[in-house]
């Protein structure tokens, strides 16, 4: 998978390149507008991340480019303006998601995981991770051949989980994936210990391997 | 008081007395130059008299207008004065009021004392006649100027009023500017232009300021961003000693809490200022509803026991808001309450309640929905119930905090 990130916070830019960079996916950045909109007539890229206030001009210009063009690749925004017309304006212009910052490295991920799987999804409905294969059409979970009865929350996190696989995904991410920033209750963190727990059984069954590691008190990692 | 009723009364005042008081000196004047005509008539009477006894050498007949008595008298000389009195006149048989005067004349050596009695009657009449008329023009006068003064004050003060009306309707927050009527009065004029400059500048600050404060959010938003993904990368880092990932657990606490901070100003600015339009027909049960599975675990977590008693309610709303509202008064709910307590939702056509357990001590009420004003123990941001205050009063709903026996009380009434 090949990615564009357009950001013009330079520590912002780099962490999100170091952070998706892996084996199977290539990172190219770049700050300006400009600089983006040469790039993408140049290269193809499946995700592109966006940033909506650069220096030389708002990223709804790319937007109406790729438009013009008739290109068809995902795009992410990436703002820092939390209003509904600017999504709505995003959406319109043909993104596939408005993420709000501060964000998550992690939920970037898992959101970029499911504009790809969804732009993938005619092709293939299933999600395969080790013994781990999901059918996101009829979200039904099998390990092993053997079906596994996750809930709602359980199997929202067991895509997270998979799309950021090999991370350590900090407590925090988890309960604003989980219940939205809308919900602000601090006292939120004992639930993620409960649904980890719950998932971690369920794997653990199935397929005889612990699938998910705790790191101190931080946060969690699936292997 | 108000000034055109304090003005007619002084008005009053004033205008009584002085009107008294020419009536005294009216009445006086008028009395005495009738007296001195009364003496005068009353001085050619009494030289008649002698002028008659001298040449007739008797005393005369009574007359009837006048009463002339004449008394025998030893004295030599009697000083000839005029004064008041009262005498009995024998034509209409009553007492009635005079003037008389009093003098000496001499007959065939006999010394007579002579008083010519005058009435008083016509002078009298004429004084009547006089004071009404005066109090006529008194009372007319009065009338007159308490009409007018209403009239011509009230026309007068027009564009006072006018101006007040504007500044009681003033509301910083709308984008509305003062409309005040030109007037040819120069010191309404300067109110006016004082008041147009005020209200302008007063908004323009106004606006500086919001626009300040939305700009700082949003630029602070990137910064936290930045800090948030450092922190998603340094914990990618497993050398890392377990201190230190409190220490960064710490860091994420704090820039989450920060970055709510941060939206809920930003939100309460987008209130403030009206921004969120998207009204819909909303059915307040429903969205409780979802609101309540959303908040299950969250509820079974703490082993609250939930009561809610919801009937249909429609709203006209911002779908956007209202979650927010639902949201923040069940997230305080839960919060604040104690393991195993109790929640208690009730929605009719009027009003939507939320009662929870908590402290067993009542909120300041005057306080709870102020910016920033949370109890020790909380760990929000102090703006939850501040929001849900504004959301009520953008739509006019009516929110009020009481403290009944173990439950905290939130009501808004629709």
């Amino acid at each position: 998978m090949k990615l564009l990130i357009i950001e013009d916070e330079q520590g912002l830019r780099e962490n999100i390149e170091q952070y998706f960079t892996e084996e199977g996916i290539i990172c190219e950045s770049c700050s300006d507008l400009q600089t983006a909109i040469n790039k993408i007539s140049l290269y193809q890229y499946d995700c592109i991340l966006l940033d909506i206030g650069l220096p030389d001009g708002e990223g709804f210009t790319l937007l109406e480019h790729l438009k013009s063009t008739g290109k068809n690749e995902c795009v992410l925004i990436i703002s820092a303006r939390n209003s509904l017309d600017n999504k709505i304006k995003g959406l319109n212009l043909g993104a596939d998601d408005y993420l709000t910052k501060p964000f998550h490295l992690a939920e970037l991920k898992a959101r970029v995981a499911a504009i790809f799987r969804r732009k993938a999804f005619n092709t293939n409905s299933l999600l395969r991770y080790d013994e781990i294969s999901v059918n996101l059409l009829a979200r039904e979970v099998e390990v092993n051949g053997a079906q596994i009865i996750l809930t709602r929350k359980e199997y929202d996190m067991l895509l997270y989980f998979i799309a950021n696989k090999g991370k350590v995904i900090s407590k925090n991410a988890i309960a604003e994936h989980l219940w939205g920033d809308e919900i602000d209750l601090v006292d939120s963190f004992d639930f993620i210990y409960t649904h980890i727990k719950n998932i971690r059984k369920k794997l653990m069954d199935a397929a005889h391997k612990d699938y998910i590691k705790s790191v101190y008190g931080v946060g969690y990692k699936f292997l | 008081m108000k000034l055109s009723a304090q003005y007619s009364k002084a008005n009053l005042v004033i205008t009584l007395s002085v009107l008294f008081i020419t009536g005294i000196i009216y009445y006086s004047t008028i009395a005495y130059i009738l007296n001195i005509q009364l003496d005068r008539d009353l001085t050619e009477e009494i030289e008649e008299v002698t002028r008659h006894v001298k040449s007739k050498q008797h005393l005369p007949k009574q007359e009837d207008e006048e009463q002339t008595i004449f008394i025998k008298t030893n004295q030599k000389a009697i000083k000839r004065i005029f004064f008041d009195t009262l005498y009995y006149n024998p034509k209409e048989k009553n007492t009635i009021e005079g003037r008389a005067v009093a003098g000496l004349i001499t007959l065939k050596g006999e010394n007579y004392k002579i008083i010519i009695l005058e009435s008083k009657k016509a002078t009298e009449y004429l004084i009547q006649v006089i004071t009404i008329i005066t109090l006529v023009l008194a009372i007319v006068l009065l009338l007159i100027l308490v009409i007018t003064n209403r009239y011509i004050l009230n026309g007068l003060w027009k564009p006072f009023y006018h101006i007040l009306q504007q500044l009681k309707a003033f509301n910083i927050a709308d984008g509305n500017n003062l409309i005040l009527k030109k007037t040819n009065i120069d010191e309404f004029e300067e109110l006016n232009n004082a008041v147009l400059n005020m209200s302008s500048k007063v908004k323009n600050e106004y606006q500086n300021l919001k626009i300040f404060t939305e700009n700082a959010s949003h630029e602070m938003m990137t910064p936290i961003a930045v800090i948030t993904s450092k922190l998603d990368t340094l914990i990618q880092d497993e050398t890392l000693r377990s201190e230190q990932y409190t220490q960064i657990n710490d860091i994420y606490t704090a820039t989450n809490k920060l970055a709510r901070l941060n939206q809920s100003l930003l939100l309460l600015v987008k209130i403030e200022n009206d921004l969120v339009q998207d009204n819909y027909v909303l059915d307040l049960k429903d969205i409780i509803e979802e609101k309540l599975r959303q908040f299950q675990e969250l509820i079974q977590n703490k082993h609250i026991g939930v009561i809610h008693t919801l009937q249909d309610k429609e709203i006209t709303a911002s779908k956007y808001l209202v979650d927010i509202l639902i949201n923040n008064l069940f997230s305080n709910a839960i919060k604040h309450n104690n393991v195993y307590g109790t929640i208690r939702i009730n929605l009719t056509g009027n009003t939507l309640v939320f009662q929870n357990t908590g402290d067993e001590e009542s909120l300041n009420s005057g306080e709870i929905f102020e910016r920033f004003k949370k109890s020790k123990t909380s760990e929000g941001t102090g703006l939850g119930l501040t929001i849900v205050k504004n959301i009520c009063s953008q739509y006019n709903y009516k929110l009020s905090y009481y403290f009944e026996g173990p439950l905290h009380t939130f009501q808004i009434e629709f």
